[in-house]
């Protein structure tokens, strides 16, 4: 059976980067900080990095290590952050203690199992247990016995990795998307045209 | 100081004739206002202007920043969120709502700051729906009531549409030409439209399609909802806050209201509020609460007192109650050609067609469609949380640039066990976290399938293949309604309080039913009917 090659971008020449000089500076800012990847993490040990990169690759089907690390630096953004969590159900812990916590209990049912920390597990194997906690079939303990709610913390790491992958230039890139665009704007938005500094179909 | 005074937007903002103290014991009306405003929002807005301008002394406390759009917004929608109301609600019922960017705003102009601008009437029918169809209740007020105040607020902020309007009382013109051109999302849904036979128009919108008030016209950038950095888009921000300000209105940002005082004969003194970690007074013969249907209700019940045990105007039982988002399901629809979501005005083509109740449909009520443009973290987001992850969602999101989006706004009738209570946990004020509790009713599921097989079979007529269905809701409304019956409300048709009488409650808290339309037209003429009556009331010394 003849099998088509799985395409990964429309726009293999497209490098929304290039664009920078015409987005304002603010914009510039935040964007171009999200390419600086810090030696370490202020609120991540080495272990949860690797728990959350191993999450992280399955839930974007990606595992360039420049993306992954982007996606650490956001979860490690979002413990330092004194912002609230806009919603949370009353039954599931507040978000930093959920992560903390979900990540211990992940690891402590991965080496229960399998005898390995989950970032060392196969995919098939991290694979079943993401899916047993997006089903709500697995149930998340610490170490300690404490219990996390398992599909609450799929469910935000899940949100979390595709917020953070999808927030990345060179994602941005590979699907085409336009980025910032401001003071520009667009001057060809109607059906069939496009500005010419926008990606093109070439692949 | 603003460093461009003919900067339109900042030259207005600073207090005494261009000079503003950072802290608060330097205040513009230290000892009594005529009228304290609780949030800088959609309502709270149009009321400071309103009462300003007619010589009150009018302060307003906004419990978010006060925003430069040029150096606070972005092109970005990951860091754009904090435009949303991001402190935590607890949500529960069998659909615990989103909350935060999704229905909510925090700083000056609240939601109005990320809103599409989707600029549209409720209809005759939103007001009667118990006598009409025999479901929610009926409003104490008709639409002619509120049509002057339409009318008044589209010409005010320059709302553009087409010339004729093709549903409800309104029939058009709007007071500025519709926007052109459209995105390319829009043509396919209005195509798709006309290939079934159903009327479709270029989209009310409280958007510029040519210069307005010294702002310039839309550049078609496409991030409403982060944020308008042209200055294209009408917000309170941009609008009726810095005239309010001229007008001789203070305004206290990053000040969080905690609450309401009363005399000793029942009557509101002012409200107490926190900044910076100190706590303030500010004394009014008439307080407002503009701050939505969360916090209003939150605020009411956190300010029980002698008198008031169950919570300020709560003798009928009802703050907090009957509180609706509308059902806001996106349909994702694949085209062989580049649609492109995140050019242009999100929001720019719209059908009211299945507005109003039809008795072959099962269902009471009805709903609007709008081709709506989206972000790739937002539609990322949305297929995530409908189980599309890993490879399925990267070789969708591959193909980004070949979805087109119908999203709906359809009516929830009001229930009461759907409402905003006190939790048991505190913020960093001290006051109870606010539990909010949500279930859809069968007529809302009824009129969601019906919406979104009328969505999939545009998307189809379109040119599209219908792939994915997120559920979601959008807006907010009710939590403390009006009525003429102070046993079942809160507010009378003026938003005065049945049980304090110089106490107002102004915004999308006071609604009855949701409407099947967005709010913000509704919720601003609302303020601007509440402002003339409170004019009129003071200038009597009735209050």
């Amino acid at each position: 059976m003849e099998r088509k090659e799985r395409i990964k971008t429309h726009y293999p020449d497209y490098d929304v980067l290039s664009q920078q000089d015409h987005w304002d500076d603010h914009t510039r800012e935040i964007v171009l900080k999200r390419l600086d990847i810090p030696g370490q993490f202020q609120k991540l040990t080495g272990d949860e990095a690797d728990l959350i990169r191993a999450m992280a690759a399955l839930f974007v089907d990606d595992a360039r290590s420049d993306l992954l690390d982007y996606i650490v630096k956001h979860f490690d953004n979002k413990l330092r952050s004194d912002k609230g969590e806009s919603e949370r159900k009353p039954n599931v812990p507040p978000q930093k203690h959920l992560f903390k916590k979900g990540w211990r209990a992940l690891d402590h049912l991965a080496s229960t199992r399998y005898e390995q920390p989950f970032p060392r597990l196969s995919a098939e194997q991290q694979i079943a247990l993401l899916v047993g906690m997006e089903n709500d079939t697995e149930t998340l303990e610490t170490p300690d016995g404490e219990t996390v709610p398992a599909k609450p913390f799929f469910n935000a790491m899940l949100t979390e990795t595709v917020s953070a992958y999808y927030s990345h230039p060179l994602v941005w890139s590979e699907i085409g998307y336009g980025g910032p665009a401001y003071p520009r704007g667009y001057v060809r938005s109607e059906y069939g045209l496009t500005d010419p500094w926008e990606a093109k179909r070439d692949a | 100081m603003p460093e461009n005074s003919q900067d339109p937007i900042q030259h207005n903002v600073c207090h005494y004739a261009g000079h503003r103290y950072d802290d608060l014991d330097h205040r513009l009306y230290p000892d009594e206002a005529d009228v304290v405003i609780v949030g800088a929002g959609a309502a709270g807005g149009v009321l400071a202007y309103e009462l300003s301008r007619a010589g009150l002394k009018v302060v307003v406390i906004e419990a978010g920043p006060f925003w430069n759009p040029q150096s606070d917004f972005a092109s970005d929608e990951l860091s754009m969120s904090t435009l949303g109301w991001q402190e935590t609600r607890l949500v529960d019922g069998n659909d615990p709502l989103k909350m935060g960017h999704n229905n909510s705003g925090r700083g000056v102009g609240g939601g109005t700051t990320h809103f599409t601008g989707v600029f549209l009437r409720f209809h005759e029918s939103d007001f009667e729906t118990k006598t009409r169809d025999g479901v929610g209740e009926d409003w104490p007020i008709t639409y002619q009531d509120l049509e002057p105040y339409y009318d008044y607020i589209e010409k005010q902020i320059g709302v553009s549409g087409p010339k004729k309007f093709p549903w409800g009382p309104f029939r058009g013109p709007y007071p500025m030409p519709e926007r052109e051109p459209l995105s390319a999302n829009a043509e396919v849904f209005r195509r798709g439209c006309e290939k079934l036979g159903i009327p479709s128009v270029v989209s009310p919108l409280a958007i510029n399609s040519a210069p307005f008030d010294g702002r310039p016209p839309c550049i078609n950038r496409g991030f409403c909802n982060q944020g308008c950095m042209p200055n294209a888009k009408y917000s309170g921000l941009v609008f009726h806050i810095p005239k309010a300000i001229q007008a001789g209105a203070e305004i206290l940002t990053d000040s969080m209201v905690t609450r309401i005082e009363l005399d000793d004969k029942g009557k509101a003194t002012g409200v107490v509020f926190t900044h910076d970690g100190v706590e303030y007074r500010q004394r009014a013969r008439v307080v407002i609460l503009s701050s939505f249907v969360v916090e209003t209700p939150r605020l009411l019940l956190a300010s029980a007192q002698a008198g008031h045990p169950d919570g300020l105007c709560n003798s009928s039982g009802t703050v907090g109650r009957y509180i609706m988002p509308h059902s806001s399901h996106d349909l994702y629809g694949r085209f062989e050609e580049e649609i492109r979501l995140y050019k242009g005005t999100p929001v720019l083509a719209t059908t009211q067609e299945f507005y109003e109740t039809r008795h072959d449909r099962g269902f009471r009520r009805g709903y609007t469609l709008h081709a709506h443009g989206t972000r790739p973290v937002a539609m990322s987001k949305g297929l995530a949380a409908s189980g599309v992850w890993g490879r399925r969602l990267r070789d969708t999101m591959v193909h980004y640039n070949n979805y087109g989006r119908i999203t709906l706004v359809g009516e929830v009738l009001p229930h009461a066990d759907n409402r905003v209570t006190l939790s048991d946990e505190k913020d960093e004020y001290g006051l109870p976290l606010p539990l909010v509790s949500f279930t859809y009713g069968q007529n809302d599921h009824k009129l969601i399938d019906h919406a979104v097989h009328q969505m999939k079979e545009i998307m189809k007529a379109a040119g599209g293949s219908p792939e994915f269905v997120v559920s979601d809701t959008a807006h907010l409304m009710g939590g403390t309604r009006m009525g003429d019956d102070h046993e079942t409300s809160v507010v009378n048709e003026f938003g005065q309080a049945h049980d304090v009488s110089n106490l107002f409650i102004c915004s999308a808290s006071v609604f009855v039913t949701s409407g099947g339309g967005n709010p913000t037209a509704t919720v601003m003429a609302l303020a601007a009917r509440t402002a003339d009556y409170l004019k009129d009331q003071l200038r009597q010394q009735e209050l």
